[in-house]
């Protein structure tokens, strides 16, 4: 193992105020625009710690950029983007789509469920249900699903995304109205799925997967805005779960196949990039549109993945608390993408257009009144579910006043890592980390050794701190913090 | 020799060789060290042939372990073993191993990609040194 205590960032980040810090386009030649990067003084040092500020700036040079290259305050080093990085471009300005801008996990995202049991009704059954949520729901590396498609079911569950599932009753009306784009992005080409891709993701829909994906039981804590809450049917003392996958073994495969297909096109295209990962084509060209349709039917595969999780968790709790889980009150609060590029209609300077929204690491949070906001949320804005640690606590958000003016309609994703993999690794050495939870009320099942070690709380920033700068940068604010009580992960 | 470095969200992996062959294979149980944690518990049963086409060292790295990678992603193979040549047009490359099963193996880490991110290869006074980052 070596440090990398080289990899600080040196560069500028210029105050703008209280929660952005930019980074000008004077910093590099060949920016096109400035860097922006949603922090504040206290989460300052860890935009320092790593070379995630630096990816920011190499985004700035994508041909057809708006705006600013803009970073989140989970930000931290990925590969091409940062995480929690956000470029939108113009397809009419020549704007290009980078696979690295959406990354491997194509729509990975979270789906928050809630129920109407109370802490008092889980707290005795807690370990229990935990037992049977890792016994019952597939989780970890190489652990397949009960649920296998052949290749041509796989080309229609991406081509209806979520009502294909309803259709083989494994999802309700309600359960696809509560997913973004309705669990179904338009315009996917499953036709151009691989067959490599198709056989990696034919008995993964329904599974987990490992590295930072969990189920989580949580409970509300506490409550910040009492209109959002009731409208998201959120209350506290209230039991609800939360899911983290993406679009498995396919995903990654359409990623790679995509990142293959476009070595040539910086060249052909006469695209200079700082990163060979942020290879990318315009979006309107042969090479674009075929990413974008492949990218799209995998984001549908990831929407019935999350359903499946959630259909298989419905089922644990049907089991163990001994009652069918309608009862329960089971109901999708919402699904939403943090990993994913879409094109939306923005307002950029004086002008409305279609923008190429890249999210990687990164939430759509769409104000009050977005005609994309599910109707029965309109009147009060998407909501925006934000993963914390599993020690800590995880937050319910809603679409913020100055999202689309500020980040193309977008907010953070999570807390962000502030230990590396193996940094964390080194610090649970001689440690139980599971004990450790347990004693903070925290029951944690792991198919590995290293998805608690390396997952640990410590391994990520605080996501009340995230959070506070996404709420008074108006980006998302505050609606409910949920605290954990049980995860099972990879 | 390799070793794997620090990367906030993922992994990292360094790999030194005398030849581009040996490179090559020693990437290959870097991998799959990142996989099993101990690459001791699999064995070499099996064997798997790979082509990979190309003459750029850094795209032969890419797309050999990239092809590894989806034999575990497809097959559940898990490889221990790797023989390596490269010739004018690309590498031929043999990987020994077995498939994965719950009661034999514990895994550690679900490699999602090789990366191009800081992806490279280059000569060194004792021979060749690899870089990769794999997203976790």
């Amino acid at each position: 193992m070596t440090d990398a205590t080289d990899r600080e960032f040196t560069g500028p980040l210029e105050r703008v105020d209280e929660c952005c810090y930019r980074i000008p386009r004077s910093y590099k030649a060949g920016m096109r625009v400035d860097g922006l990067v949603f922090a504040d003084e206290r989460l300052l040092p860890h935009v320092r710690s790593d070379r995630a500020a630096e990816q920011v700036a190499n985004v700035a040079f994508l041909p057809g950029i708006q705006g600013a290259s803009l970073a989140m305050p989970d930000i931290h080093w990925g590969y091409g983007f940062c995480i929690g990085g956000v470029c939108a471009t113009d397809p009419a300005a020549g704007g290009v789509v980078s696979p690295g801008g959406v990354g491997y996990d194509i729509n990975c995202g979270v789906r928050l469920m809630r129920t109407n049991l109370v802490l008092a009704d889980v707290q005795p059954l807690l370990v229990q249900l935990v037992n049977q949520l890792i016994r019952d729901v597939p989780v970890g590396v190489g652990q397949g699903g009960r649920h296998v498609f052949t290749p041509p079911e796989l080309r229609q569950l991406m081509r209806e995304g979520v009502e294909y599932l309803l259709h083989r009753g494994l999802a309700t009306d309600d359960d696809r109205a509560c997913t973004e784009a309705e669990g179904c992005i338009a315009e996917a080409l499953p036709e151009l799925v691989s067959d490599r891709a198709l056989a990696r993701g034919q008995d993964q829909c329904g599974t987990v997967g490992a590295g930072n994906h969990f189920i989580e039981v949580q409970v509300v804590d506490r409550v910040e805005d009492a209109r959002a809450a009731a409208a998201f049917g959120l209350a506290p003392d209230q039991i609800c779960v939360l899911i983290h996958s993406g679009s498995r073994g396919l995903g990654y495969q359409v990623c790679d196949d995509a990142l293959r297909a476009l070595r040539d096109a910086p060249a052909k295209y006469g695209i200079a990039l700082p990163d060979r990962q942020l290879v990318c084509a315009p979006v309107e060209s042969p090479e674009g549109r075929h990413y974008l349709g492949a990218m799209r039917a995998a984001a549908n595969y990831a929407f019935c993945n999350r359903q499946l999780l959630m259909w298989q968790v419905r089922e644990v709790f049907a089991r163990v608390l001994g009652r069918p889980w309608e009862t329960l009150g089971m109901e999708l609060v919402y699904d939403v993408a943090h990993n994913i590029a879409k094109l939306e209609e923005h307002a950029v300077g004086d002008t409305r257009k279609p923008v190429c929204v890249h999210r990687k690491g990164a939430t759509r949070a769409f104000p009050a009144g977005h005609h994309d906001v599910p109707e029965r949320y309109r009147a009060i804005g998407q909501p925006v579910i934000i993963p914390g640690d599993m020690g800590r606590a995880s937050w319910v958000l809603v679409g913020g006043p100055r999202s689309l003016e500020r980040s193309f309609g977008t907010t953070c994703h999570g807390a962000g890592r502030c230990l590396s993999r193996t940094a964390a690794t080194r610090a649970a050495k001689g440690r139980d980390i599971r004990s450790e939870l347990a004693r903070g009320g925290v029951i944690a099942r792991s198919r590995s050794r290293e998805g608690l070690a390396e997952e640990q709380p410590a391994a990520y920033k605080d996501v009340d701190v995230v959070v506070d700068v996404v709420h008074r940068a108006g980006l998302s604010t505050k609606v409910a913090r949920l605290r954990p009580l049980g995860v099972i992960k990879g | 020799m390799h070793e794997v470095f620090e990367h906030t969200a993922d992994l990292g992996l360094r790999v030194q060789a005398p030849s581009l062959e040996v490179l090559f294979a020693e990437a290959g149980v870097g991998l799959f060290e990142i996989i099993a944690g101990d690459v001791q518990q699999i064995r070499p049963r099996v064997a798997r042939s790979f082509e990979v086409a190309g003459t750029d060292p850094v795209w032969l790295l890419l797309d050999w372990t990239t092809e590894l990678l989806a034999a575990f992603g497809v097959e559940k193979m898990l490889f221990r073993e790797f023989a390596v040549t490269v010739h004018a047009t690309g590498l031929r490359g043999t990987a020994r191993g077995e498939p994965y099963d719950p009661a034999i193996h514990t895994l550690a880490h679900e490699i999602k990609a090789v990366t191009q991110h800081e992806l490279d290869v280059h000569r060194t006074a004792a021979g060749w040194e690899a870089t990769l980052i794999v997203d976790i």
